[in-house]
C-alpha cells in the first residue's frame, strides 16, 4: 500500500504546477458569520445571502462551529483574506477576538462591516481600526422596548417582583439588552422590582431552573425578561407547570420562530424580535454602495419589533415579513 | 545493519522507513499523508499555494501545536490530561489581570501567564500520584476549576488592552514571520529533542510502556509523572500566552474543547493513546494536516460542519493506518 | 565453597506460615532447579533472596557475606539478579532501550545530555552476541519479537548488570517448543560464563535437561536435594508430591 501511496503523490505534485495557474474570481464579498447553527445568525446569513443576490455580487461565506470558537473564527477570518474579497461583513465573537485580521484587511484595503453591533467603538479606536459601518439592532434599545411591553401590560403603578434572566456571563449583547430593560422599567415603573438578575448562558434548561428557583422565593412573581428566546421559552416551561401561566409576563429578544409559534398559541407573552434577516440584507445593501464609492451612514441601527399575540394576528405591521 | 538481521533485502522504502524511525522518531507514511493533503488543496484552490498563506496556516495551527505536545508528553506516559483546554483559558487571563488590572511589567506578566499553567499541572500531577486519583478524574476536575476560576478572576468579562510587548508576542511579525509562529517552532523542535533524545523522554515513553519494567529499572514512576503534569499544564500556560497576546485580551472562554483536538493531533500524529509511544515530530505533522485540512477546507467556502467530519475522518483513519501497520509488523 | 548460602529461612505472612527453615546453597557456575508444587513457597523464597521481603529468621550470604541488611537495589549490586516470569519489558521500546532503561548512557552535545544511541546499540549487540541469542533487528520494538527472542533481551539485560547469580522464574512457561531449547541453550551460556543461575520451573523436563542440581520445596521446606545425574523423573515427582499417587504422576510428567 506504501508503493500506491507514493505514485499517487507525485501524480498529485504534477498535477497541482498545472493547478495554480488558475485565475481567481473578480470583485468577492466576504461574510463572516459566528455559526450558523443557531436560528438567529442563519436568518441572518440568508438576508447578506439574498442582499448579495439582489445586488448581483459574487460573494462567499464562512462560519465556525460555535459561538464560543473565538480562534477559530480568527483563523478562519485570515484564510479568507487570501482570497482577496474587496469587503470583510464581519459578526464577530467578541469585541476583540478578530481584530489582528481586521487590521490586515484594513492594511489591504479591503473594506470592514461590523454585522450586528460586535464590535467595541473604544478598542476600534485603541486599535486604530476605522470599520467602514457597523449594522445591528439597538440591543439597549430591545431591552427598553421590553419593559415598556410589560409596564403596558401591568400598569405604571404596578408593585412586585420580576426577575431577569442575563445572557452568557461577560457577553455584550445581553448585557446591554439586561441593563436597557432594567433602566427603563424602573424609570416607567418604579413599583415593579428586579430581584434577581442571573446569568442564564443563552441556555433554555439554566433559564427554566433559575425561574423554578426564584418562583420558590418569590410565588407573586409578575414579570420575567430573558435576554433572548430560548431562555424566555425556558423561563415559561417552568411558570407553566407552575401553574402560574396566566400570572406572569415572559419576554424575550430576537423573535425566532419557536418563539413565534409560541407566541401564536398563547404561551409566550412578547418577543422583542431583532429583525436579523433585514440586518444581513441591509448590511449587503450599504457595503456595495461603500465599495461603489458612496457615503454611508457609519451606523446603522435597524429597528426593533416588539411581537405578541395580539400584532400577529392583526398583521397590519410591515416589518412583519422580516421576521422569519 | 547487524550480523544478526534475519530478514531478506527491505526495498528502498522499508530502508528509509527504518532510518526515519530511527533518527526521527517518525513514519514516513504521515509525511506523504501530509504532502498528499498540501498538493491536493493546491489543485483546488487557486489561493492555497502562498507563503503568506502558509503563514496562516502555520499561525492557526501555533495554539493547538503547543497544546498537542503537551498533550504528546502526556499521553506516552500513559497519562491523561483533559483540562488543557480550560489552562489554557485560566492562563491568559491570569496574564491579563497582571498585565492590565495589575499593571505588571511584560516580563512578570509572561512569568504569571506560564506560571499559572504550571502551578494549575502541578496540582494535577500532585493528586494524581499522591492522592492515587485516577488522571481522567483529577484532569477533568481541573478542567472545570480552571475554567470556573477564570470566569471568576475575570469577572467572565474579556480583559483587553495588553502592554504593547505582549501584544509583539502575538501579533508581531519579524522578517515577516508571525511570533506564534517562531515561538511554536522553538518550543517544538527543543521538546522533540528532550523526548526522543534525552533520558528523561525516553523514561517518559518506558514509563507509558510498562510502568513495572521502569520502576524495576529504579526509574521514580510518581515523581517523573508529577514533573510531566506541571510541564503539561506550563505548555497550556504558553499556549494561553500565545492565544491572549493574539487577540490583545484574555478570554475567560478561550479554549473550550482544545484538549480535545490536542489529542487528536497527537493521535493523528502517531502517539499511542495508552502511552508508550510518541515523538513530537510526528504531532506537529498531526497537528499540520489538520491545520491544512482546515485551511484549505476554508479557502474552498466549505461549511464548517462538513470540516468537523472531515477531521473525525482523518482521526479514524490515522488511527485504523496505524493498527493495520503494526499488525504487519508483528508477524515475524 | 558456596557462592549463595541460605539456611534456616523463615517467613510468615501474618497466621500464616509459609517458610519453615529453608536451606539452600548454590555453587559458582551451578545451575540449580527450584522445583515445587504451587504453593510451596518458591517465589517467597527468591523475594527473599532479592530483597523485596524479609526474613523473619535465618541467614543469607553472598561470598560468605551477609546481604541480610541490604535493600533490592544494592543486593543486585553486589550481583544478584531475577528475571520475572513478565520480563519487565517496555514492549514498544527497542532492544538497546530496554537493556539500558534507567541507565542510558549519555553525551553532552552543547551542554544538553543526549543518550548516545549508537554507543547503546554497540553495547546492546554485543551483549546479544555474547549470549548468542538470535534477534531479527536490535532496533525493532521487543513486542514484535516470539517469547523467546523476549526472554533473551531479558537475560542481556540482565548480563549487563555482571550479575554473579541469576533467578529465573519460570522462563520457558508461555513457548512454542521449538523456543524452549534455544532458551536453555541461553541458561548454558550463562553456566559457562561462570555464573549461578537458579531456574524455578515447573517443566520437569527442562529443569532435567538444563540443572546440576534440583531442590524440591514442599510445605515450606526443602523435601529434597537431588544431584540431577543421579535422579529420576519419578524421585522427583514423589518429593513434590511426597507419597501417594506417585506412579501415575511420574507417568504423566514422564509423557509430558
Amino acid at each position: 500500500m506504501s508503493k500506491t501511496v507514493k505514485y499517487s503523490t507525485a501524480g498529485l505534485a504534477t498535477l497541482a504546477a498545472v493547478a495554480v495557474s488558475v485565475p481567481a474570481h473578480a470583485e468577492e464579498y466576504g461574510i463572516l458569520m459566528k455559526t450558523l447553527a443557531n436560528p438567529f445568525w442563519g436568518a441572518m446569513g440568508e438576508g447578506v445571502e439574498e442582499g448579495a443576490k439582489n445586488a448581483g455580487v459574487e460573494y462567499y461565506l464562512q462560519a465556525v462551529e460555535s459561538d464560543q470558537a473565538a480562534e477559530s473564527q480568527l483563523n478562519v477570518c485570515n484564510t479568507m483574506l487570501e482570497r482577496k474579497p474587496v469587503a470583510m461583513i464581519t459578526a464577530a465573537i467578541n469585541s476583540t477576538n478578530l481584530l489582528p485580521c481586521l487590521k490586515k484587511a484594513q492594511d489591504q484595503g479591503i473594506k470592514v462591516v461590523d454585522l450586528d453591533g460586535n464590535l467595541d467603538p473604544e478598542i476600534l479606536a485603541a486599535e486604530s481600526i476605522d470599520i467602514t459601518f457597523s449594522i445591528g439592532s439597538d440591543n439597549v434599545k430591545a431591552g427598553a422596548q421590553g419593559a415598556e411591553f410589560m409596564v403596558s401590560q401591568l400598569g405604571a403603578d404596578a408593585q412586585g417582583p420580576v426577575l431577569v434572566i442575563e445572557g452568557l456571563s461577560g457577553n455584550i449583547t445581553g448585557q446591554k439588552r439586561a441593563t436597557g430593560f432594567a433602566d427603563a422599567l424602573k424609570e416607567l415603573a418604579p413599583g415593579l422590582e428586579i430581584v434577581a438578575s442571573l446569568p442564564g448562558d443563552w441556555d433554555r434548561g439554566k433559564a427554566a431552573n433559575i425561574t423554578n428557583d426564584i418562583l420558590t422565593r418569590n410565588p407573586d412573581l409578575k414579570g420575567i425578561f430573558a435576554a433572548n428566546d430560548g431562555m424566555a421559552l425556558g423561563a415559561m416551561e417552568s411558570v407553566f407547570a407552575a401553574g402560574k401561566g396566566d400570572d406572569v409576563i415572559i419576554i424575550g429578544v430576537d423573535g425566532n420562530s419557536d418563539a413565534v409559534k409560541s407566541i401564536k398559541s398563547g404561551r409566550l407573552t412578547a418577543s422583542v424580535a431583532q429583525l436579523p434577516y433585514l440586518v444581513g440584507k441591509q448590511a449587503l445593501e450599504n457595503v456595495k454602495m461603500a465599495v461603489e464609492g458612496n457615503d454611508v451612514e457609519k451606523q446603522v441601527i435597524v429597528p426593533t419589533l416588539v411581537l405578541t399575540q395580539e400584532v400577529m394576528e392583526a398583521g397590519s405591521e410591515p416589518m412583519l415579513e422580516f421576521v422569519k | 545493519m547487524t550480523p544478526t538481521h534475519a530478514s531478506s533485502t527491505p526495498g528502498l522504502w522499508s530502508r528509509l522507513q527504518e532510518k526515519s524511525i530511527e533518527q526521527l522518531h517518525i513514519r514516513l507514511e504521515s509525511i506523504v499523508v501530509l504532502l498528499g493533503l498540501i498538493t491536493l488543496m493546491a489543485i483546488l484552490s487557486p489561493y492555497f499555494f502562498s507563503v503568506s498563506n502558509f503563514m496562516n496556516i502555520l499561525l492557526a495551527t501555533s495554539t493547538i501545536g503547543v497544546l498537542a505536545i503537551a498533550a504528546t508528553f502526556v499521553l506516552s506516559s500513559g497519562g491523561l490530561d483533559l483540562s488543557l483546554g480550560s489552562v489554557l483559558g485560566l492562563s491568559g487571563v491570569v496574564g491579563a489581570t497582571f498585565a492590565v488590572n495589575l499593571g505588571m511589567p511584560t516580563p512578570v506578566a509572561v512569568l504569571a501567564t506560564i506560571g499559572a499553567g504550571a502551578l494549575a499541572g502541578l496540582v494535577n500531577g500532585f493528586v494524581i500520584t499522591r492522592g492515587f486519583v485516577p488522571a481522567f478524574i483529577v484532569t477533568l476536575g481541573m478542567l472545570g476549576i480552571a475554567r470556573g476560576l477564570a470566569l471568576v478572576i475575570s469577572d467572565g468579562r474579556v480583559i483587553y488592552g495588553l502592554p504593547e510587548w505582549m501584544v509583539f508576542l502575538g501579533q508581531g511579525r519579524p522578517f515577516g514571520v508571525p511570533m506564534p509562529v517562531i515561538i511554536f517552532i522553538v518550543v517544538a523542535i527543543i521538546m522533540h529533542i528532550v523526548l526522543a533524545y534525552t533520558r528523561y523522554g525516553r523514561h517518559t515513553l518506558s514509563i507509558g510502556d510498562n510502568e513495572n519494567a521502569a520502576r524495576t529499572a529504579g526509574i521514580n514512576v510518581e515523581f517523573h509523572r508529577l514533573t510531566l503534569y506541571t510541564l503539561s499544564g506550563g505548555l497550556a500556560g504558553l499556549a494561553g500566552l500565545l492565544f491572549a497576546t493574539r487577540i490583545n485580551s484574555g478570554d475567560p472562554t478561550a479554549g473550550i474543547t482544545y484538549e480535545l483536538t490536542a489529542i487528536t493531533a497527537a493521535i493523528i500524529g502517531g502517539t499511542n493513546l495508552f502511552g508508550g509511544r510518541g515523538s513530537i515530530l510526528g504531532t506537529m505533522i498531526g497537528a499540520l494536516i489538520m491545520g491544512v485540512l482546515q485551511n484549505g477546507l476554508n479557502l474552498l467556502a466549505v461549511q464548517s460542519y462538513y470540516q468537523q467530519m472531515a477531521i473525525g475522518g482523518v482521526l479514524v483513519l490515522a488511527v485504523f493506518i496505524d493498527q493495520y501497520q503494526q499488525r504487519q509488523e508483528t508477524k515475524v | 565453597m558456596s557462592l549463595l548460602s541460605l539456611t534456616g529461612i523463615k517467613k510468615s505472612f501474618g497466621a500464616v506460615s509459609v517458610l519453615h527453615g529453608v536451606d539452600l546453597n548454590v555453587d559458582a557456575g551451578e545451575v540449580v532447579g527450584l522445583i515445587g508444587d504451587n504453593g510451596a513457597g518458591k517465589s517467597t523464597l527468591m523475594k527473599i533472596v532479592t530483597g523485596i521481603y524479609q526474613a523473619d529468621e535465618g541467614s543469607i550470604t553472598l561470598n560468605d557475606e551477609s546481604v541480610l541488611d541490604l535493600t533490592p537495589g544494592a543486593r543486585r549490586a553486589r550481583g544478584i539478579e531475577m528475571i520475572y516470569q513478565d520480563l519487565a519489558l517496555a514492549k514498544q521500546q527497542d532492544v538497546a532501550s530496554n537493556i539500558f532503561l534507567g541507565r542510558e548512557p549519555v553525551r553532552n552535545i552543547l551542554g544538553v545530555k543526549i543518550v548516545d544511541r549508537g554507543r547503546m546499540k554497540q553495547e546492546a549487540q554485543v551483549m546479544i552476541d555474547r549470549l548468542g541469542a538470535k534477534l531479527p533487528s536490535i532496533t525493532r520494538p521487543v513486542g514484535s519479537f516470539s517469547g523467546g527472542q523476549q526472554q533473551s533481551v531479558a537475560i542481556a539485560r540482565a548480563l549487563t548488570f555482571d550479575p554473579k547469580i541469576v533467578i529465573m522464574d519460570e522462563p520457558t512457561a508461555a513457548l512454542a517448543v521449538r523456543e524452549v531449547q534455544s532458551v536453555l541453550d541461553l541458561i548454558r551460556q550463562l553456566k559457562s560464563q561462570g555464573i549461578s543461575v537458579i531456574l524455578i520451573s515447573h517443566r520437569l523436563n527442562d529443569v532435567l535437561s538444563v540443572t546440576d542440581r534440583i531442590v524440591v520445596l514442599r510445605q515450606g521446606t526443602a523435601a529434597a536435594n537431588l544431584k540431577t545425574s543421579d535422579t529420576s523423573m519419578s524421585e522427583i515427582v514423589s518429593a513434590i508430591v511426597g507419597g501417594g499417587d506417585v506412579a501415575e504422576a511420574a507417568a504423566h510428567e514422564a509423557r509430558g
